[in-house]
């Protein structure tokens, strides 16, 4: 089963906060829940909006056609009318306003409705009847006047009573899914940690529990494990804690600051010992976070940064540094849409190609890609006892859509990490922190152990500058030969994920995986089989693995929100095989469950290159 | 054991002879060695410092510019490492501007010595940010048309809570400044003038010694309500024209390091910083996540 549900408003009215409190309602209740949000780069006012597919299954996508329309304002009814399948939730108060007077809409958006409508001065009331002429189920609430009588009723003052709308919305909800209110307040309670907060929402549930609301997907609850419900920044937060973070620097940007602040909030966190520390830095520039971790790094501590495309430019110079000096570092790459400031808040795949090229000259640069947010906490953790190991900077790409997306996890995914530190130094006398080895791994000392010289001149075994090109040649081999080690010493089976059997591969990698996994029952109901090969580990590349599954593959599709089929082209290069067709979205919107599916239709019919647009 | 040392390829003549000479023997007075100090270094003919100096001291010779942010990160993750910068003036005040001026902010413990000589050395005697305009040195086709900054004057506007002018030559005196910034608490800015006997042809060796003098001054600002006077005494100072005083130009007391400020936040964090601590045991993780687990239970 699955059910997709849509709230949205106006960006600073609490959205968010609202869907997360939605989102826990329903896994209160037992079931497994994906949510995303879209936003605009706006503080306030901007129409936001959050998408929450709901099942009795793991889920991991959003659907472009939801089940349920929840609103309180009127933009997000010009939105997203178009898009419902069977409720609409509505404020009755809103029929006479007109979409010509909401100067928030950007104008092809606003044609658009317009045209769908075909009406060019539009007002909800032609919503309205669009939606009934659509044999649409119709909510129409009365929602001013059940904020008036909360604030009637507590005694608090309209305006804050005029927030609990959303709740009303929530709370509506429920109802038509047929899940008891009960789970809604204890969502409040959890998110809302305030008790007048807490008392003000409670009354709106209680008003909206007095509507005749009729239960229409008679969803009942749930037995369940224990679960969490968090976002991707968290989970790669949590991932850094477990796996020892000791120094996490970053400079303000979407989406990636959520982590880091998330890091600062815990950032005494308890230990078997008693307590650890970990400095958490807001520097004056990007250039000043990569390098302060980089130097944090020396000191043998888990050093990490996190970013987006502008800052990851700003840091290639200190990656290369890092990468010169063998210094174990994770950058945690929050991708959105590019190029320049691009689409600041939307996702995107569009810098796979920049991350695994970062910086000047050639140094093992190891890049990992989670697909879903169990893998982004895992693969936080894996990158760090990569980077420990092999001695160089690891880029762990984690995009928007997964960032701000949030799911359900099962709770013993937090157990203890397993940490690998690699080969550390023993003896300090006469020490060589480039000492020339069989595998090029040097035994790692820390400042403050022995007398130890780092520079990003080429050097020799000391740290001293030397040119001499003997020297060079051996040095430089040195640090590549990691990457040799790399692909030898990490299963090829842990750089990718395989799913299903079936006589067509699909090439994909990070948050499409999931929508992939969505729609791989409707497929084979279709009489489509797919074996699904989700890239994780792009350098090394996992070339034998990637070959074997290939082989004597009908068709080859590649799936990716890129215009450039970048994964593809990593692929054609490393193992010379690329795709038969393309299924491609760059709109900053992650791709969804139905689009993709009729994309798929259309490939299969013969289209060698699809490109996807859905979404508002 | 202390391994063979680089060649040191700096000039013959140059000032960073006079700087190196005097940061050993003020490591050497204060007892540092690598177990408790730290040389890190940008980029240019100051950057090679560390495979210079003669003291058992480990040196990180970092980017052209970023040398602050990588002794932000080394210091706050041991904070028990006294940590010495040696940056040339167009690593600090030109490419690296940004962080010095952050640096001041924070006020983190440790000493910044910037190499002073008005020009770009290593790429062959470009106009550096504090060659006065007008000037015409040698390798330059045209004066300089930028204005200089003064770097006394930007230290203390940022907040540097120690501040004060050295002269390369002046070994004996450069020597006793290190010493004081290295023993200050918060951040410590020294600007070192030295002659470029290459490329600066105008600011030389008979140029300075025409213009230094000893300052005898009182820097110290002991409560706050010095600030005021103390600040307008060094602006004096950073402005001098026709002679050159150095010395300690002004020393806040009153100002607490980034490491105290962390304290707030992390009672903990002096005895146990991130460097001191396990993370792990036996290949599995100490950290404990449950109480971070269960705010996200459903």
């Amino acid at each position: 089963m699955r059910i997709d549900w849509l709230i949205g408003g106006p960006q600073g009215s609490g959205v968010d906060t609202i869907s997360l409190v939605f989102a826990r309602s329903i896994a209160k209740a037992g079931y497994f829940v994906y949510g995303n949000r879209e936003y605009y780069s706006n503080i306030k006012g901007r129409h936001s909006y959050s998408s929450l597919a709901i099942s009795d299954k793991q889920i991991h996508s959003i659907n472009e056609n939801i089940d349920i329309l929840a609103t309180f304002d009127a933009e997000t009814l010009f939105q997203h009318f178009h898009e419902v399948k069977k409720v609409a939730i509505y404020d009755q108060n809103l029929l006479d306003t007109r979409l010509n007077i909401l100067y928030g809409v950007e104008k092809e958006i606003a044609d658009d409705i317009k045209s769908r409508l075909n009406n060019n001065d539009p007002k909800i009331s032609d919503v309205i009847q669009y939606l009934k002429d659509k044999n649409i189920t119709l909510i129409p609430v009365d929602i001013g006047s059940i904020t008036r009588s909360v604030a009637n009723d507590l005694k608090v003052s309209s305006l804050i009573a005029d927030r609990t709308k959303n709740t009303i919305v929530l709370a509506i909800s429920m109802r038509l899914l047929g899940l008891d209110l009960s789970f809604l307040e204890m969502a409040i309670k959890d998110v809302f940690k305030d008790k007048n907060t807490v008392d003000i929402n409670k009354k709106a549930i209680d008003k909206a529990n007095e509507l005749d609301i009729k239960n229409i997907f008679n969803l009942k609850q749930i037995e369940k494990d224990d679960r969490v419900i968090l976002d991707g920044t968290t989970a790669s937060a949590l991932g850094k804690i477990n796996a020892g973070l000791g120094f996490q620097s970053y400079y303000p940007i979407t989406p990636a600051s959520d982590e880091s602040t998330y890091i600062e909030a815990h950032q005494i966190v308890k230990t078997d010992n008693g307590t650890r520390n970990i400095v958490v830095l807001q520097t004056e520039d990007e250039l000043a976070a990569i390098n302060s971790a980089v130097g944090a790094a020396l000191t043998g501590v888990r050093s990490a940064t996190a970013t987006s495309g502008p800052g990851f430019s700003l840091m290639s110079e200190g990656i290369s540094w890092a990468g010169m000096n063998e210094v174990p570092v994770v950058i945690t790459y929050y991708m959105r849409g590019a190029p320049a400031t691009g689409l600041p808040t939307r996702s995107g795949q569009g810098d796979l190609e920049f991350a695994l090229h970062v910086g000047h000259g050639e140094f093992p640069r190891i890049v990992i890609a989670s697909g879903d947010h169990k893998e982004v906490y895992l693969d936080a953790i894996w990158a760090f006892n990569i980077a420990e190991k092999y001695q160089t900077p690891v880029i762990h790409i984690v995009e928007k859509a997964l960032a701000n997306s949030f799911t359900t996890l099962n709770k013993s995914l937090f157990d203890r990490a397993n940490i690998e530190r690699g080969i550390l130094a023993s003896n300090f006398d006469n020490y060589k922190r480039f000492k020339f080895t069989d595998n090029g791994i040097s035994p790692r000392a820390f400042l403050g152990q022995a007398r130890i010289f780092y520079t990003g001149d080429e050097h020799n075994e000391f740290g001293h500058i030397d040119e001499e090109s003997v020297n060079r040649t051996k040095m430089y081999e040195k640090r590549m030969k990691k990457l040799l080690l790399a692909d030898q010493e990490i299963k090829e089976e842990d750089r990718l994920n395989v799913y299903g059997d079936g006589d067509i591969a699909v090439i994909t990698w990070g948050s499409p995986k999931g929508v992939l996994l969505d729609i791989m029952p409707s497929l084979e109901e279709k009489g489509v089989n797919i074996t699904l090969i989700q890239i994780k580990m792009f350098n090394p590349f996992p070339k034998q693995l990637v070959k074997n599954l290939l082989r004597d593959k009908k068709l080859i599709i590649d799936v990716e929100s890129n215009y450039d089929a970048q994964a593809e082209k990593v692929m054609k290069r490393e193992i010379g095989i690329g795709a038969d067709a393309y299924i491609l979205k760059w709109s900053g919107r992650q791709i969804m469950s139905d689009e993709l599916l009729d994309a798929f239709d259309r490939v299969l019919k013969g289209n060698k290159k699809v490109v996807l647009t859905g979404g508002r | 054991m202390i391994e063979d040392l680089e060649f040191n390829d700096w000039c013959p003549g140059c000032g960073n002879f006079g700087i190196l000479r005097a940061e050993e023997e003020a490591l050497g007075e204060l007892g540092l060695d690598y177990k408790n100090a730290i040389i890190v270094s940008g980029i240019g003919c100051s950057g090679k410092t560390p495979h210079f100096i003669n003291v058992d001291i480990s040196g990180v010779h970092t980017l052209h510019g970023r040398s602050i942010a990588f002794a932000t990160g080394i210091k706050l993750a041991n904070p028990s490492l006294k940590v010495i910068l040696n940056v040339g003036d167009g690593d600090t005040l030109g490419i690296g501007l940004g962080h010095f001026v952050s640096a001041g902010r924070r006020n983190l413990s440790f000493v910044i010595m910037m190499h002073d000589n008005g020009v770009y050395g290593l790429t062959k005697g470009q106009a550096s940010p504090t060659l006065p305009k007008g000037e015409k040195t040698k390798s330059l086709p045209k004066p300089n048309i930028n204005a200089p900054i003064n770097p006394i004057s930007i230290a203390i506007a940022a907040g540097y809570s120690f501040v004060a002018r050295a002269y390369a030559y002046d070994t004996q005196s450069t020597k006793e400044i290190i010493k004081e910034a290295i023993l200050h608490k918060g951040s410590a800015f020294i600007d070192v003038l030295q002659p470029c006997p290459t490329y600066n042809d105008i600011n030389t060796i008979d140029w300075y010694k025409e213009r230094i003098y000893k300052l005898d001054i009182d820097p110290n600002v002991n409560n706050p309500s010095q600030r005021l006077e103390k600040i307008k005494q060094a602006i004096d100072i950073a402005y001098q024209e026709d002679k050159i005083g150095i010395g300690i130009v002004y020393k806040d007391l009153t100002i607490e390091p980034f490491e105290d400020r962390l304290l707030s936040n992390i009672p903990g964090y002096i005895q146990y910083y991130p460097a001191k601590t396990e993370i792990s045991n036996n290949n599995r993780s100490i950290s404990d996540l449950t109480s971070l687990i269960d705010e996200l239970k459903v």
